[in-house]
């Protein structure tokens, strides 16, 4: 039997210490042994009784339930002021055989993989090289669960490929405590799994495009996310290349996307006619407070895998003295117009250098990212053609009512076919300011007044945006939801309503969803 | 009196630079999590288990292994992350023991076990 471990605890607070949030009790579910009960299958169903036990218990204590993984998110959306459960012990992975696919399933059996929800990117990746395959995008990093990956729309900055949830052929979702509370739903456009399947997993199936793409970014609000089953590709290199370019071209590169036409090329990625070649990922990074004319660019290009390339991890990797990020902190908060000078000195650490070239697998390239103290980041998604508008506009921002303490990234990223993804536009520009998490001081304003600034700003300047649903924002702005997404919250809640119980709506709302209007 | 200042700080510049931690990290395996923990340092979220013992081994013996073992806090019995901390005082612990005493001062996370 999977056992759970649970503590009574005040409070809990995400990897990045943007809480605390109130917390009465967390749950840790842990598998049973593969000696006692070998086949995955079993052990994965035994986990969902488990769970259902959890939410049974829940709901007799007139209590709300949430589950979290890595605590990646920078906000509330992972909390629950009840009860928590930490799913990262929950990490089965099988792969899909060509007999447990549908009829009408056109992906490729060899490419279909159902993870627990616990698994990291990391676990998955792994597993997957262990097949020959890759996932075909992460984020910048590989520590974050599949399932809060996909809750929160997670994405890298793939222009053709899309965000994790994009590569999500079903989800196994457990909706309450009672029998046919364990469903599949995949899209009716695009089945892969038959019932027969489906049936081993003590499941109902749900066969249906509104209600998938519903619960695909679910902000976990569409109950305890247990299994994720996902199309995975042939493994394949990347080649990452950093350089330093004017910020004109690395902008006109942003709002066309044109790389076959532009200025700027790379010689060995250039097609027969010594055009440019389209890269996987276009990264471009903004220091707001130099006047440089010149930006810093990552670009990477898929290619074909072989066995030998060069080692792409460094043998030492330094870490910043943690007294030195906390005195960092305190400077900002008390000597604000430092800022600029201290974001300038530490280029070196905080942008890659120029001129690297790296190429590794996925896995590889987007490694481990350690612990490096309190963090913020304010995402937002804006159509690439507004790139270079919206930069000026928030970098001057940036610089006239702040200086903050941190630095612009954008990345690219195709469009995603979920309800409430914030890469809803064609190609979507998710832009950034990643840094240091300070206080609120009578020379700098807090954080959500900066983020409220910044919604202010592209609301003016008439700029349609979406919002990082696992990053820092002002999420109590008015109509925020509705601005961003029109229509579309009406349709994810009757299709949440559609599935769940009124009871269990209420179980698996928290203080986030009820902040935004969702719940 | 100027001979003893210099003596302490020649020793105290001794006992500082030859406390060091040295970490090793595997490339691949992700490190077992303990939600349960508050740490705030590079371990923030793992399940951390540190050794700072005294080792005793026989005066004929050259060297001895510590064995990880499968516990709770090490489900795996696998290793993903080390560190261990040279100090001044266990340099001084196994030159004054001839060897017989050694120091150990360790932490380590362990592989989160796979399935």
């Amino acid at each position: 039997m999977a056992t759970t471990k649970s503590k009574l605890l005040k409070e809990w607070n995400t990897l990045h210490k943007n809480g605390p949030f109130p917390l009465k009790l967390l749950y840790q579910t842990k598998l049973e042994g593969e000696r006692v009960m070998p086949k995955k299958i079993d052990r994965y169903n035994d986990a969902a009784r488990e769970i259902q036990r959890l939410i049974e218990e829940t709901q007799d204590a007139g209590e709300g339930f949430r589950a979290y993984g890595s605590a990646w998110s920078m906000n509330n959306i992972a909390s629950h002021k009840d009860r928590m459960h930490f799913n990262g012990s929950m990490n089965i992975s099988m792969p899909i055989d060509e007999t447990d696919c549908h009829q009408d399933n056109a992906y490729d059996p060899e490419d279909l993989f159902l993870f627990e929800c616990g698994s990291t990117i990391k676990e998955l990746s792994e597993t997957l090289a262990e097949n020959g395959k890759s996932l075909k995008t992460s984020g910048a990093s590989n520590g974050q669960t599949i399932a809060g990956c996909i809750s929160t729309g997670v994405h890298g900055a793939g222009l053709d490929v899309g965000s994790v949830q994009d590569y999500v052929v079903g989800l196994n979702l457990i909706i309450g405590p009672n029998q046919d509370d364990i469903v599949y739903i995949e899209p009716e456009s695009r089945p892969a799994l038959n019932d027969d399947f489906v049936e081993k997993l003590n499941a109902r199936v749900i066969r249906d495009d509104d209600t998938f793409y519903a619960a695909l970014v679910g902000l976990g609000g569409f109950g305890f996310i247990h299994g994720v089953v996902i199309e995975a590709e042939p493994v394949f290199l990347l080649k990452r290349y950093v350089k330093k370019i004017k910020k004109s071209v690395a902008f006109e590169l942003a709002n066309t996307m044109d790389f076959k036409n532009s200025s700027f090329k790379i010689p060995e990625e250039t097609d027969i006619q010594g055009k440019g070649n389209r890269p996987y990922h276009y990264k471009v990074f903004i220091n707001q407070y130099s006047d440089d004319p010149n930006c810093v660019v990552e670009l990477m290009y898929k290619k074909d895998y072989q066995e030998l390339y060069p080692d792409p991890f460094p043998v030492i990797k330094e870490s910043l003295y943690r007294d030195l990020i906390h005195l960092f902190v305190k400077l900002t908060e008390n000597f604000p117009n430092s800022i600029p000078l201290l974001v300038k000195s530490l280029r070196k650490t905080i942008l890659p250098a120029v001129n690297e070239e790296t190429t590794g697998m996925l896995k590889e390239i987007f490694w481990d990212a350690p612990y490096q103290g309190p963090a913020f980041a304010c995402s937002f998604g804006i159509d690439h053609k507004d790139s270079e508008k919206a930069m000026n506009l928030l970098g001057k921002l940036t610089r006239d009512e702040g200086p903050i303490p941190g630095i612009f990234a954008l990345r690219f990223v195709k469009q995603t076919k979920a309800t409430l993804g914030f890469t809803k536009f064609p190609v979507t520009c998710m832009i950034e300011i990643d840094g240091v998490l300070w206080e609120k001081t009578r020379k700098i304003m807090s954080l959500k007044e900066y983020s409220r600034r910044m919604i202010e700003v592209l609301q003016e300047n008439n700029i349609p945006f979406t919002i990082h649903w696992g990053k820092n924002n002002d999420w109590e702005f008015p109509g925020l939801v509705n601005h961003m997404f029109n229509d579309k919250p009406e349709k994810w809640k009757e299709q949440r309503e559609k599935l769940l119980s009124p009871e269990m709506q209420d179980l698996f709302s928290n203080e986030f969803l009820k902040t935004i209007g969702l719940a | 009196m100027k001979h003893l200042k210099f003596f302490a700080f020649i020793i105290s510049m001794c006992v500082l630079t030859s406390c060091y931690s040295v970490r090793l990290r595997n490339v691949n395996g992700a490190p077992q999590l303990d939600p349960f923990s508050d740490r705030d340092d590079y371990y923030r979220g793992m399940a951390v288990v540190e050794l700072d013992t005294v080792i005793k081994i026989k005066l004929t013996s050259k060297d001895f292994t510590f064995l990880i073992k499968e516990t709770d806090a090490c489900e795996s019995g696998k290793i993903n992350i080390i560190e261990y901390r040279n100090t001044f005082g266990g340099v001084l612990l196994s030159v004054i023991t001839f060897g017989r005493k050694r120091k150990v001062k360790i932490k380590y996370v362990c592989e989160k076990p796979s399935n």
